[in-house]
């Protein structure tokens, strides 16, 4: 094989690589991304029932309902309010009035059934070393100008 | 202004950088045959393949193309250029150049960039050595946390906590003042004093909100002491915040004409009264009528009704400063904080002084200046306290056992 | 005092790294040996300062000296001493210093143990590291000053988090960052390469042992930080495929590529130009990865505009180290003599091979990293990428990897031999498929729902992979070919580096195990238990024995002791806890894990309930161990590959001892 053919392969075959690497992200993002959504877009989208989403607020108070390991609290963003239901242990800084992260799936009948449940960790003070430990995973929003560091949620959930 | 210790370790530490750049230029050095470390690879490249066909893990062949391969690289490598040789006098200057660089640039750099970062004339601050040293005036935060120890080693030690709690509302540490003012209550028994401090701080938690908690709480302090203008000028506060302004008004006009013409509070709830556009009436001018309400009122313990102007602004639309403020203040302003802490109790003192006969102003003394560390102090406190209650042998019983809770007096025989 | 000690020192160790950018290029570029050999003193001298810095900054965190800012914000005076000096870098400002002490830790290295390097080399190499060193000092001392004093300082501490306060993030850290600086001195080279124009195959064997020293702390510092994760954060997941993770995966998967393509270079003088590309590629993505990490951008988008100034620090010096050296290798890597030639079907090809799908893998972990910032910063949309996408991308990227893993050492230089090779892994192909056929059959007896069809196979994989390592072993000593004595005597006369090879590829082979088994196989339980109460998971009875409270040093903890029994008989006990942190007001879980052989049972428990239940998990999980242990083990095959005397080649002395025992090489 000539100098030539033998690069040609090395290129050929770099190529394809890439293009199968450039397919499967491709196919990739197209399914398996989760939106971020807040309780009024819930309320004006009309999210098809059956989408998977992360839902964020706060907790409203006096809405946490417990039974045994079975969970049920409102999360509100101050204009809309979408009842949540979760089995699990729930993080340990999940508070009525804090904010929380919930991911799963919006039910026909309005509600979301969660299957994760993040809780913004500590609502004084968030150095970046616990965003970074504590796996972070949702885009909290820190609603405070000038406020401490953006607090990261800690994860919970049912496998 | 700058410790000379300090400044000598600079020195040395600058020499050291200086010496480390200088010392290998002043060396002489030739320059490594670039070409030896290429070929002692490909030597050593060479070898390997020996070894591995005389163990057997390689086919001759392979051996053999591989062997043609290295030795062809030793060859280019041999065929490369040699190095020019270096001109000693362009060398020379640039080595002086790099030297001067060192010596003056590292210098220069170093002290600039410390000029503007650097806090040298502030001494390290290790907590053991803190917590050793005789009590300073300046260092309020470690005399708290004194007093805190001495809380967690006796938790129900109701003095500590009322020592505590206003110098938390000026730290800032409002969570904490809230729950001081909590336990003072709790294990020194209930008063108005005491009621409208906690209710006061709950308004500063709230950011001066008068919440329902608040409320209780001067309405606790009322029923205990009618005549308490803080408990007053608050339910004012939130009557004002519930919208029943007439009530607010009657609230504080009432306040104004009880007050005596002097008293220190009577700008704010003036200023509150032209808030809601009420008419502000005149002091009356008998002053003997309330002078006890203005005495118990400045009695240690009370901040000296800094509160209230840190609530009431938040009413109107720019909101007041909050904890933060509170908090940036007392930095800048650590020494008027330690006056503050000591001023109470300097104050307590002087108090006593004039009017011995307070048995628990007494006890609250000598303990403060315990806590304080202050000892011979509280000493002489607790001598001048046996002195003035020299024929009461309750008070006796009372003092001699805070001596021996605190081993400070002869009893516990130091 | 303390304090301003080390911040002089650290000025002065910028100062230092100034002159060592400067002064060693310019010799390097005049050839003036006296100037190049400024670089080695002046970098040792960076090491004692940097490193007096450090230790200034570890004797506040150890004395409480609360005048310092940065002990305020994460120290305690009641914390163990242990976690007082863990504390040091537990907090963005430490652990930029720490960064920077790792960094001239190794330029130090280079400095002593680069004896055999060419003049020029060394000193340029040690040039681009103070460079680097030179960005990281600017950014500590402008923007993250762990020496800012406080004017008035308070009593007490705000606490390091809690949830830092455990051995495992104690080393995690400066492991990772071991790893991820060590990769800087990959870079120097690959730039001091560019700058003189020149590389050849003794490049590929100086810059082997510090890639594989990165690469070796990089792996432990990813395992270590998976573990932590998996027993601290109480819920068992050893893998989150989260921005943090990802941004250390990276230049793990770079530093992997660039391990073996290096090999191609030293051995055939063949991907040159790739081989420098990956260099800077692999440290690129370490720079990248501290700064996802270190900007807080991942929190949030707009949380790197909170601090702008260290944001654009970082940005700018994200620029100029990947668009400088970016820039410079566009510009020179045509300059670079090409080298040997190789059929498609050689060990060469293997090797590039693994280059390509290591680098598609990269980018994919890359895109899925990056993809939720971008989609943020443009069109305001929030999303999360998570385990779904990875492992559908970079699972797909790494099956046909690992597959490929056995053949490549066992295929011969320049033109390979694919059949017979694949006639030499029958054996191990049998192995797998045996495998295979026992684990399916022995998940349909177990359970009726027999588990996912795939996980049979992924384990024959699995074994296939660990049995093709040990063959390669087996062939080379000529087992089964050879008398038994002189197999012995040629299995003990191998190169350290094979033996390492196949250990690195054995741990692949054993994490896959580990995972596989973990995800598929997995039992849990969610449950509300009363005192006396028992779940079963698997085999086992879990019983709540009792709940009490303990005092700890600097929180309390409410800890739920629960009796394990199989098939009646007492298998101890398991403890799972809640801590409170007073200083913070924050609480951690604890989970318990008890290990039954590679096996874990994990327990960890949720609030008590006004009845008096408990919420407790419990999960099963089969051979969750294997994961960690595939990691070490593929660091033992790395340390045992640096430890083999061809690397260190040229300086050290027993080599060349050795060569003199041997016939006279030609030369």
């Amino acid at each position: 094989m000539t100098r030539k053919g033998r690069r040609l392969i090395l290129i050929g075959s770099a190529l394809t690589v890439l293009a199968l690497a450039a397919g499967l992200i491709l196919t990739a993002l197209n399914d398996t991304i989760v939106f971020f959504r807040s309780p009024s877009e819930i309320a004006e989208h009309k999210v098809a029932p059956g989408a998977r989403l992360r839902l964020g607020g706060l907790v409203e108070a006096g809405s946490v309902a417990k039974q045994g390991t079975a969970v049920r609290f409102t999360v509100t963003d101050g204009n809309a309010q979408v009842p949540v239901t979760y089995t699990g242990i729930l993080p340990d800084l999940f508070r009525e009035g804090q904010g929380v992260v919930a991911e799963g799936v919006v039910q026909t009948d309005g509600s979301f059934k969660a299957d994760t449940v993040l809780a913004k960790h500590d609502e004084r003070y968030m150095p970046r070393e616990v965003a970074d430990a504590l796996k972070k995973q949702g885009h909290w929003k820190e609603g405070e100008p000038g406020g401490p560091p953006a607090p990261a949620p800690v994860r919970s959930t049912v496998q | 202004m700058m410790p000379s210790s300090l400044f000598a370790a600079f020195a040395l530490m600058t020499a050291a950088a200086v010496m480390a750049v200088l010392w290998p230029l002043a060396r002489r050095r030739p320059l490594k045959d670039e070409k030896a470390a290429d070929l002692a690879v490909y030597r050593d490249q060479l070898a390997e393949l020996e070894r591995d066909q005389a163990a057997g893990r390689l086919p001759a062949a392979q051996a053999e193309a591989a062997r043609v391969e290295v030795s062809r690289r030793m060859l280019a490598t041999a065929d490369a250029a040699p190095e020019p040789a270096q001109d000693p006098v362009r060398a020379r200057s640039r080595r002086r150049l790099a030297a001067g660089l060192a010596l003056v640039g590292v210098p220069l750099a170093a002290i600039g960039l410390y000029v503007m970062l650097g806090t040298p004339g502030l001494p390290g601050a290790p907590l053991a050595a803190r917590l050793a040293a005789p009590p300073d005036r300046t260092d309020v935060a470690i005399l708290v946390r004194k007093v805190e120890d001495h809380l967690a080693a006796n938790p129900s030690d109701g003095q500590g906590y009322e020592i505590l709690a206003p110098v938390y509302l000026r730290l800032g540490r409002v969570d904490d003042a809230v729950r001081a003012y909590a336990q003072a209550i709790r294990y020194l028994g209930d008063s108005a004093e005491r009621r409208a401090s906690l209710g006061e701080a709950l308004v500063v938690q709230a950011d001066g909100i008068v919440t329902k908690d608040a409320v209780a709480a001067f309405q606790a302090a009322l029923a205990q002491d009618p005549t308490s203008p803080r408990a007053r000028y608050f339910l004012g506060l939130a009557a004002e915040q519930d919208g029943r302004k007439d009530e607010a008004a009657a609230i504080w006009t009432k306040l104004v004409q009880d007050s005596p013409p002097n008293a220190p509070w009577l700008g704010l709830v003036r200023t509150a009264l032209g808030r809601i556009g009420a008419p502000v009436p005149p002091p009356p001018s008998a002053a003997g009528l309330s002078g006890s309400v203005l005495r118990r009122d400045a009695a240690p313990g009370t901040p000296p009704l800094a509160a209230p102007s840190l609530a009431a602004p938040s009413l109107a639309t720019p909101p007041g400063p909050n904890a933060q403020d509170v908090e940036a203040a007392a930095q800048l302003d650590a020494a008027g904080r330690a006056q503050m802490i000591q001023g109470m109790v300097d104050r307590l003192q002087q108090r006593l002084d004039a009017d011995p006969k307070d048995l628990d102003g007494w006890l609250r003394l000598v303990r403060a200046r315990t806590v304080l560390g202050e000892r011979d102090k509280a000493v002489a406190a607790l001598a001048a306290a046996r002195a003035a209650f020299a024929d009461d042998a309750s008070a006796q019983a009372r003092l001699g056992a805070l001596a021996n809770e605190l081993k400070i007096g002869p009893e516990a025989g130091n | 005092m303390i304090a301003e000690i080390g911040q002089y020192a650290l000025i002065l160790a910028l100062a230092l790294a100034l002159v060592q950018m400067v002064v060693p290029a310019w010799g390097a570029a005049k050839g003036d040996p006296v100037l190049m050999g400024v670089a080695a003193p002046v970098a040792l001298a960076m090491l004692i300062f940097v490193g007096g810095a450090f230790a200034c900054l570890v004797a506040l965190y150890v004395t409480s000296d609360f005048s310092v800012a940065n002990v305020v914000e994460n120290s305690h005076s009641q914390m163990p001493l242990v976690y007082k000096i863990t504390s040091t870098w537990g907090n963005h400002e430490g652990s930029m210093l720490l960064w920077a002490l790792v960094l001239a830790v190794f330029g130090a290295l280079v400095a002593l143990f680069g004896g055999n390097l060419p003049d020029r080399l060394k000193a340029n190499v040690l040039a681009v590291q103070a460079s680097i060193a030179t960005a990281f000092l600017l950014f500590i001392l402008l923007t993250s000053n762990p020496f800012l004093r406080v004017l008035s300082p308070p009593g007490e501490g705000r606490d390091l988090n809690p949830v830092l306060q455990d051995p495992g993030l104690a080393i995690h850290p400066p492991l990772l960052y071991l790893g991820y600086v060590g990769l800087s001195i990959a870079f120097a080279f690959a730039i001091a390469a560019l700058i003189e124009g020149r590389i050849d195959a003794a490049w590929a064997r100086w810059v082997r042992p510090w890639t594989l020293t990165a690469w070796i702390f990089l792996t432990l510092g990813i395992a270590m930080g998976s573990y932590w994760a998996y027993y601290e954060l109480g819920w068992g997941g050893w893998w989150f495929w989260d921005p943090v993770e990802n941004a250390s995966l990276m230049p793990w998967l770079a530093a992997t590529a660039l391990l073996h393509s290096a090999v191609v270079m030293e051995k055939r003088d063949a991907l040159k130009v790739w081989t420098i590309l990956l260099a800077i590629l692999a440290f690129s993505l370490s720079l990248i990865g501290t700064f996802l990490v270190r900007s807080g951008v991942l929190t949030s988008v707009h949380a790197f505009a909170t601090d702008p100034l260290r944001g654009v620090f970082i940005l700018a010096i994200l620029v100029v180290f990947i668009g400088g050296s970016l820039a410079l290798f566009a510009l020179r890597a045509g300059e670079l003599r090409q080298g040997g030639l190789f059929a498609p079907i050689s060990r060469e090809g293997a090797l590039v091979f693994n280059n390509l799908f290591l680098t598609a893998a990269t980018a994919s972990v890359f895109v899925g990293t990056l993809y939720p910032l971008a989609l943020e910063a443009l069109t305001g949309d929030k999303i999360t990428v998570g385990p779904p996408f990875f492992n559908l991308t970079f699972g797909g990227l790494m099956l046909p990897l690992v597959f490929a893993m056995p053949f490549g050492p066992l295929l011969a230089w320049k033109r390979g031999d694919l059949l017979g090779v694949a006639q030499r892994l029958m054996l191990a192909a049998g192995f797998a498929v045996v495998a295979a056929v026992v684990t399916a059959a022995a998940t349909a007896a177990v359970s009726e729902e027999r588990g996912p069809v795939l996980a049979p196979v992924a384990i024959g994989l699995a074994v296939f992979i660990i049995a093709g390592a040990l063959t390669d072993i087996a062939e080379r000593a000529g087992i089964g070919r050879v008398s038994a004595r002189l197999a012995v005597r040629r299995l003990t006369g191998l190169p350290r580096s094979t033996f390492g090879t196949a250990i690195a590829h054995l741990g692949v082979g054993i994490c896959l195990l580990g995972i596989v088994s973990e995800s598929a196989w997995s039992l849990e339980k969610i449950a509300a238990v009363r005192i006396g109460e028992t779940v079963t998971i698997g085999t086992r009875d879990l019983t709540l024995a009792r709940v009490e409270n303990r005092a700890g040093p600097n929180f309390t903890s409410r800890v739920a002791v629960f009796e394990i029994r199989e098939g009646g008989i007492s298998q101890g006990t398991v403890e799972a806890a809640k801590r409170q942190f007073a200083a913070r007001q924050m609480a951690t879980t604890e989970s318990g894990i008890r290990t039954f052989g590679f096996s874990q049972l994990y327990v960890s428990i949720g609030e008590e309930h006004a009845d008096g239940a408990l919420s407790m998990r419990a999960t099963w999980k089969p051979f969750v161990t294997l994961i960690w242990l595939g990691a070490v083990v593929m660091a033992l095959g790395g340390l045992l590959s640096l430890a083999d005397r061809r690397l260190r080649v040229g300086a050290p002395k027993p080599a060349r001892m050795r060569r003199g025992a041997l016939p006279a090489a030609a030369e």
